[in-house]
C-alpha cells in the first residue's frame, strides 16, 4: 500500500455497477412470486398479512432513508474517506419513489393495523378519545406525505446534484449539498421519529416511549451499513470498484460503523427496557410484558444474542472488519437480524402466543426484498460506480486508515 | 541513547525512507512526527501491539466484577428487597456492569501503555524542537546490530534528507 506513488485515476476508465445475471433473475423471481403470495395473502389473511406488510414496509424504507442520511451527513462533515462509496448510498434513495406507492397500498392496511382507526373503540377508550387529535387518519396521511416531500425532495436533490458533477465537475453543485443537507438532517431527525411513532409505535396506542425514534433510528444506520459493505464488496468482486477506488481501509471504516451501531443500538434498547422496567407503571410494561410472553421470551433473548452479542464479538478484532469475505457475511446476518428485530416491534401486537412464521411471511419479504433490489440496481447500472468529478475523490483513492 | 538522525521537511520522504530502512532489516530505529503520519507503521513494518489484549481481558474482567460484586452484595451479604424484583435483578445491575468494564479496560490500556513505553521519561535528550512543528525525523540506535554510520547517511541524504547528525 504505497499510497503517495498512486498512478493518475482516469475518469473515463470509471464504468457502471454491473450486476450478475444471476442475482438480477433472482430478484426478479423474488419480486413476481412475492408478490403473487403477498397479493393472496392479503386478500385470504388480511390479519396476518398485513402485520407482515408493515414489518416489510418499514424495513425496506429505513434501509432506503439510509441513502439519504448517509449522503448529507458525508456532505455536512465535509468526509472524504466515503467519496468512492457514496454513490451506493445514492442507490439507495432509488426505492423512496417505490415506498411511497406501497404507502398508498399500506393506507388500505391501516383498519387491521391500527387500533386508533376504529371510531367505536376510540369513542369507548378515554386515552384514545385524547389522543385523537394526533391519532387520526387525515392526519396520519397528511404527516406521511410531509415526511415523503422531506425524504424524496431533499434526499433526491442531493442525488441530482451529485450527477450533475459527474458531467460538468463544477464544485459548486458540493456546496449546495452542503446546503441541502443542513437543511434535511434535522429534518429528517425529526420525520423519521415522527414517522417509527406513527408507523409502528402507535400500534400500540396505549403505549409511549420517547426514545422509540432514537431505537429505530439505530437499526436504521446498524442495517444501513451492513447494506453499503455487501454493495462495496459485491462492487469490488465484479470488478467496478478497483483496489485504487476502494481499499482495505474504506472497507474497514464501513465495518467500525457496523460494529459501533452493534453497540449503539443494545444501548438504546437497553435504555428503554431499564426505566420501564425500573418504574413498573402499567402503562409502559404493557410493552414487555406482551414481548416476554409466551415463546417471545426465548425470542426476545436470541434477538439479543444474533443482533448484539454475535456481531459484537465477531466485528471487534480489527482483522475482522478489514476482511472482505467475512465482513460480507456479518452484513448478510446483520441485515437478517434487523429484520427480526422490526418484526419484534409488530408482530406481538398481533399474534400473543409467539412468533409465526410461514409462506405469508416468506412471500411478503421476497417481494419487498425483490422490488428493493431492482429499484436499486437499476439506478446503479446507469450510473458512474463513483461520482468521477467530486472534488474530495482524489483524497479519498488510496485512502490510508 | 546514540544514534544517527535524518530531519525531513516531508513526511512522504520520511515515509518512503522508513520503507528503506525497513527493507534493509534494521531493527532499533524510530520516527518522530510532529502529528500522526498515515501509513508510517506500515512503512516502518511496525507489528499490531498486544495492547488490544489487554483492553479485552481487563474488560472482561471489569465485567467479572460488576456483575459478581452487584450479586454478593444484592443477594448474599445484605439482601434487599426493592421495590419487589428479585434480589439478583441483572437489568439493574447492567449499568454498573457497564461502568467497570469501560472503566477497567480503560486504564488498564492506558497504565500498561506507559509502562510499556518507558513512560515517563524525563532523562530523553530533545533531537530537534522543529520535530513539534514542521520537521520528521527518522532516528537509528547505535545499538543496532547493522549500524554503520556512512551507510545510513548517504540512505538518508538519497531519501531526501535536508540534515543528518549525531546525537
Amino acid at each position: 500500500m504505497s499510497h503517495h506513488t498512486h498512478t493518475e485515476f482516469q475518469p473515463s476508465s470509471v464504468r457502471s455497477m454491473r450486476f450478475s445475471a444471476g442475482a438480477k433473475s433472482t430478484l426478479l423471481v423474488l419480486a413476481v412470486i412475492g408478490s403473487i403470495l403477498t397479493v393472496t395473502a392479503l386478500l385470504k389473511q388480511p390479519a396476518r398479512a398485513w402485520p407482515n406488510f408493515l414489518v416489510n414496509y418499514f424495513y425496506f424504507l429505513a434501509l432506503s432513508l439510509f441513502g439519504a442520511f448517509f449522503v448529507a451527513l458525508q456532505h455536512i462533515t465535509n468526509a472524504y474517506w466515503s467519496v468512492t462509496v457514496r454513490r451506493f448510498a445514492e442507490g439507495l434513495m432509488s426505492y423512496l419513489p417505490v415506498a411511497l406507492v406501497l404507502g398508498v397500498v399500506l393506507m388500505f392496511g391501516t383498519h387491521h393495523l391500527y387500533e386508533w382507526t376504529h371510531t367505536e373503540v376510540v369513542a369507548n377508550d378515554h386515552l384514545l378519545h385524547l389522543k385523537a387529535p394526533y391519532l387520526n387518519m387525515k392526519f396520519f396521511v397528511v404527516r406521511m406525505i410531509l415526511f415523503f416531500v422531506i425524504w424524496i425532495g431533499l434526499g433526491l436533490k442531493m442525488r441530482k446534484n451529485s450527477l450533475a458533477q459527474d458531467v460538468d465537475g463544477d464544485h459548486k453543485h458540493t456546496l449546495a449539498n452542503v446546503r441541502t443537507a443542513a437543511v434535511f438532517l434535522p429534518l429528517f431527525g425529526i420525520s423519521f421519529s415522527v414517522a417509527s411513532f406513527d408507523l409502528l409505535m402507535s400500534l400500540e396506542p396505549h403505549w409511549f416511549s420517547t426514545i422509540y425514534g432514537i431505537y429505530c433510528f439505530a437499526g436504521l444506520v446498524f442495517s444501513g451499513f451492513s447494506l453499503l459493505a455487501i454493495l462495496v464488496i459485491y462492487g469490488r468482486r465484479q470488478g467496478v470498484l478497483t483496489d485504487q477506488m476502494v481499499n482495505e481501509n474504506h472497507i474497514h471504516d464501513i465495518g467500525k460503523m457496523m460494529f459501533a451501531f452493534t453497540v449503539f443500538w443494545a444501548y438504546i434498547m437497553f435504555s428503554q427496557l431499564m426505566l420501564q422496567w425500573y418504574a413498573n407503571l402499567p402503562e409502559e410494561t404493557v410493552y414487555y410484558i406482551r414481548r416476554f410472553n409466551g415463546s417471545w421470551w426465548p425470542y426476545f433473548w436470541t434477538l439479543l444474542i444474533v443482533h448484539f452479542a454475535i456481531p459484537f464479538f465477531s466485528l471487534l478484532p480489527r482483522g475482522v472488519k478489514r476482511n472482505e469475505k467475512v465482513l460480507f457475511g456479518m452484513a448478510v446476518f446483520m441485515l437478517l437480524a434487523q429484520w427480526m428485530d422490526v418484526y419484534f416491534l409488530v408482530m406481538p401486537v398481533f399474534f400473543k402466543d409467539g412468533p409465526v412464521f410461514g409462506w405469508i411471511e416468506l412471500g411478503t419479504f421476497a417481494a419487498f426484498a425483490g422490488v428493493f433490489g431492482l429499484s436499486v440496481i437499476r439506478f446503479l447500472e446507469r450510473v458512474p460506480a463513483v461520482p468521477v468529478k467530486d472534488p474530495r475523490l482524489s483524497q479519498c483513492l488510496g485512502h490510508a486508515q | 541513547m546514540k544514534g544517527i538522525v535524518g530531519i525531513f521537511k516531508d513526511p512522504d520522504q520520511l515515509l518512503h525512507a522508513a520503507e528503506q530502512v525497513r527493507d534493509r532489516k534494521f531493527k532499533r530505529f524510530d520516527a518522530f512526527t510532529p502529528f500522526p503520519v498515515h501509513g508510517l507503521e506500515h512503512a516502518m513494518g511496525l507489528k499490531r501491539s498486544f495492547l488490544p489484549w489487554v483492553t479485552f481481558i481487563a474488560g472482561l474482567t471489569g465485567l467479572a466484577i460488576g456483575t459478581g460484586f452487584q450479586i454478593w452484595t444484592s443477594a448474599f451479604d445484605w439482601p434487599l428487597n426493592v421495590g419487589g424484583k428479585p434480589f439478583i435483578s441483572l437489568p439493574a445491575f447492567v449499568p454498573i456492569m457497564f461502568e467497570l468494564t469501560i472503566l477497567l479496560a480503560g486504564l488498564a490500556t492506558a497504565g500498561v501503555m506507559i509502562i510499556t513505553c518507558g513512560l515517563p521519561n524525563l532523562k530523553a535528550k530533545i533531537i530537534d524542537p522543529r520535530l513539534t512543528d514542521d520537521h520528521f525525523a527518522l532516528f537509528i540506535s547505535s545499538d543496532d546490530p547493522l549500524y554503520r554510520e556512512a551507510e545510513i547517511s548517504e540512505l538518508f541524504k538519497k531519501a531526501g534528507a535536508n540534515e543528518v547528525r549525531m546525537v
